[in-house]
């Protein structure tokens, strides 16, 4: 009797379309990334160094190791205020 | 004083755009963002130990801005001429080594290869020694063992 192959469509199906979104979402997350895989586990630290980089590079992961900061980073910091009254 | 006052976040963050008064001596902020910090964190203990142990002491004092600015500059300075010499006379390999940590959620077990190729070049190259302080004295340090049983932090 010849194989069912009709049969192993479904499973082909769905193997090509988890694979597809699977890979959407990760092309998705490192075109985010600069091309780096994203950041995990982030605490309060990590996240003022990524607001940091922000301020020193314009993007949050963008790296660059310089000895000297550019011009008006002394002067880039931002306060996020609360208004009472 | 016992009543109820609801917040609001204002819509626009606050920033100050006035730079330091001129009595306050300049000097030029560090500018390597946070992966080449990770890596040259241990060179830094190791290479600026006194200027920041001087800040912590004074800001252990007194946790103002205003009192620890003397010591701020010095470890300021003692980083930013760290970071020169890193360059100057690593680049390869520390570039390698805080690339590999960008791509590892800046986590230091997977990156143990570049990292002992940058430790190789520094301690020929500057006479620095990488040491996590606080290991039990028999103990070989995590860094220098060579099949741990852990590895990265789990996403």
């Amino acid at each position: 009797m010849p194989v069912p192959w009709e049969a192993l469509i479904p499973f082909g199906l769905v193997t090509a379309l988890f694979g597809a979104a699977g890979t959407l979402l990760n092309v998705s997350k490192r075109a985010q990334n600069q091309g780096k895989p994203p950041r995990y586990h982030i605490d309060s630290w990590e996240e003022m160094m990524m607001d940091r980089d922000q301020r020193l590079t314009g993007h949050a992961r963008k790296q660059t190791s310089e000895p000297v900061a550019p011009e008006g980073f002394e002067t880039s910091s931002v306060w996020y205020t609360e208004k009472t009254q | 004083m016992n009543s109820f006052h609801p917040g609001e976040s204002s819509s626009h963050p606050f920033r100050e755009p006035a730079p330091l008064p001129s009595s306050i001596p300049k000097v030029n902020e560090l500018g390597a963002t946070s992966a080449p910090l990770k890596s040259a964190a241990f060179f830094i203990g190791a290479y600026c130990k006194e200027f920041n142990e001087d800040f912590m002491l004074c800001k252990a004092e007194n946790r103002d801005p205003a009192h620890c600015l003397k010591e701020g500059r010095r470890v300021t300075r003692c980083a930013t001429d760290l970071i020169s010499k890193m360059r100057e006379n690593c680049l390869q390999q520390f570039e390698a080594h805080w690339n590999c940590l960008e791509l590892n959620n800046q986590e230091y077990p997977p990156c143990r290869k570049p990292e002992r190729v940058l430790n190789k070049c520094m301690f020929e190259k500057l006479g620095l020694v990488k040491s996590i302080p606080g290991t039990t004295p028999g103990q070989t340090p995590i860094h220098e063992v060579e099949n741990p049983l852990y590895g990265r932090m789990q996403k």
